[in-house]
């Protein structure tokens, strides 16, 4: 953001300022259970380990006071309100713990009716950004293991959140690695093209925590679940593999809100994240669309304008 | 009568995914006035070309076929009214998807075809099935349907990976 502009090169992030989110985080969401705004709060505790953070319900002001906002918070909460505590919403307004990447989230599940927005009280946080995946976890966040996704976050300040914690930092003006191996990509030959996704798709094993940890997945029954008639075939094989994530990005080509936990997650380390963004380039391009912090009426795949490009179409 | 049928080294095999109110009545049409176009396409009736999902194009290659053609009503013509509108934007994305894993585009073709039109049907299917039959067979994703998940280790490399001192040790291990 302003970053970019004054360039100052911030190379580490101090604690301090995670400490003074943690104190928001902790005086909000004690303050909200105490008077019965919400029934509970969707935060982070401290893991068992040193440099660890573990998503949590609490439901009691005592609890909520030993919330955390460390670089250790890389989960994306929204998925808890729409599979595994689907529950909680059921007995209330329920208050989430949310950086920029997962405020898009909930602006998208809230444009697609999976969520109310009355139902929710969204604690913003202005982050800094979280650890890399397999990066080194102790210590400050630097240049060596700040997360790809941060490296060229574009919504630092949650904006539409009912309180943000935290205060504006510049954010460290990093190469947007992620953006230049699209490109890479993209400027490669169509065979070679080929042979890097078919790669990175016959290491998969088919755990589909890429699914499970996407807060877009909501569906009951997935597609590739399905096997009268089966479209997607369900063995780990290279075949199916190129399918699932073929039928991945395309379904959620248009929504995804880019928190890149599908990549996170990923334990054969498939760079599914370029196939999300690679998505969210041409929707921009197509429609003008980019997916926001704040619910939109409907996503670009779900209307049309009669002038739409067709210059595909004979 | 019967227009001279030349031999060709191959035959590409391609299939339609047509809408049944616009393209499979064009496609009759074309039939009934007795229109001669390739034999190598397979149609395939659809209630709209919102019906058709992008993974039954990824079904068709990987089950063999060298091209696709998707094709219905023309913008405004939908006899659900917005169907191909939003079949439109959905197929516009998958395109792109496609060419960023590496699939050749040429080898996927829209087009409208109302149900007056027989003859543009002959032109869309003719040419798609010229243009595929000179890029040959489409090996990629028949390729994958063949083989196995360790198969990226095959060769020099798959000594290293079976036989590895963890493998073996594991292996003395059971006795």
């Amino acid at each position: 953001m302003n970053a970019k502009a004054s360039k100052t090169h911030v190379t580490c992030i101090e604690p301090a300022y995670y400490e003074a989110i943690t104190e928001a985080i902790r005086k909000e969401a004690v303050q909200i259970l105490k008077d019965e705004t919400v029934v509970g709060v969707v935060g982070y505790l401290p893991g068992r380990r040193k440099g660890t953070a573990s998503p949590a319900l609490v439901t009691t002001a005592e609890e909520a006071g030993k919330l955390i906002f460390s670089p250790a918070c890389v989960n994306n909460l929204s998925v808890y309100l729409t599979k595994a505590k689907k529950g909680v919403l059921k007995k209330g307004k329920v208050g989430i713990v949310a950086k920029g990447c997962d405020m898009r989230a909930l602006a998208g599940l809230i444009t697609e009716s999976q969520l109310q927005r009355e139902e929710l009280f969204i604690i913003g946080v202005v982050c800094p950004g979280v650890y890399g995946f397999g990066a080194e976890r102790t210590g400050t966040l630097t240049e060596a293991n700040i997360a790809r996704k941060c490296r060229e976050c574009s919504v630092h300040l949650p904006d539409g959140a009912d309180v943000a914690a935290g205060t504006h930092t510049e954010l460290a003006d990093l190469t947007p690695e992620e953006a230049e191996e699209m490109a890479r990509i993209e400027a490669m030959p169509q065979a070679e093209r080929w042979a890097f996704w078919k790669e990175h798709f016959s290491r998969c094993i088919r755990c589909m925590a890429c699914r499970q940890v996407c807060p877009f997945c909501y569906c009951e029954q997935c597609l590739c679940d399905k096997n009268r008639p089966q479209a997607v075939e369900s063995s780990p094989r290279p075949a199916g593999n190129m399918a699932w994530h073929l039928v991945r990005a395309m379904h959620l080509a248009g929504r995804c809100g880019g928190c890149a936990e599908c990549e996170r997650v990923c334990p054969m380390d498939i760079p599914l994240n370029l196939l999300n963004r690679r998505m969210a380039k041409e929707l921009k391009e197509l429609y003008d669309f980019e997916a926001g912090l704040n619910p939109v009426e409907k996503g670009p795949l779900n209307q049309y304008k009669e002038d739409d490009d067709q210059s595909f179409i004979k | 009568m019967h227009a001279e049928t030349k031999q060709h080294d191959f035959e590409p095999k391609i299939v339609a995914f047509v809408c049944t109110w616009c393209t499979y009545a064009g496609a009759d049409l074309a039939g009934t006035s007795r229109m001669q176009y390739p034999s190598n396409v397979r149609v395939l009736k659809f209630p709209c070309t919102g019906r058709i999902d992008p993974v039954f194009i990824l079904r068709a290659f990987q089950k063999g076929a060298d091209g696709v053609l998707v094709s219905g009503c023309h913008p405004g013509d939908c006899h659900y009214m917005a169907g191909n509108f939003h079949a439109r934007r959905r197929f516009a994305a998958f395109r792109a998807l496609l060419s960023f894993v590496g699939v050749d585009l040429n080898r996927l073709q829209f087009s409208w075809v109302s149900a007056a039109e027989g003859g543009k049907w002959v032109d869309v299917v003719t040419e798609l099935t010229e243009r595929v039959r000179t890029m040959g067979p489409m090996p990629e994703f028949k390729e994958l349907e063949h083989e196995e998940q360790w198969s990226t280790f095959a060769g020099a490399s798959a000594d290293k990976v079976l036989n590895s001192p963890e493998l073996k040790e594991a292996y003395d291990s059971i006795g």
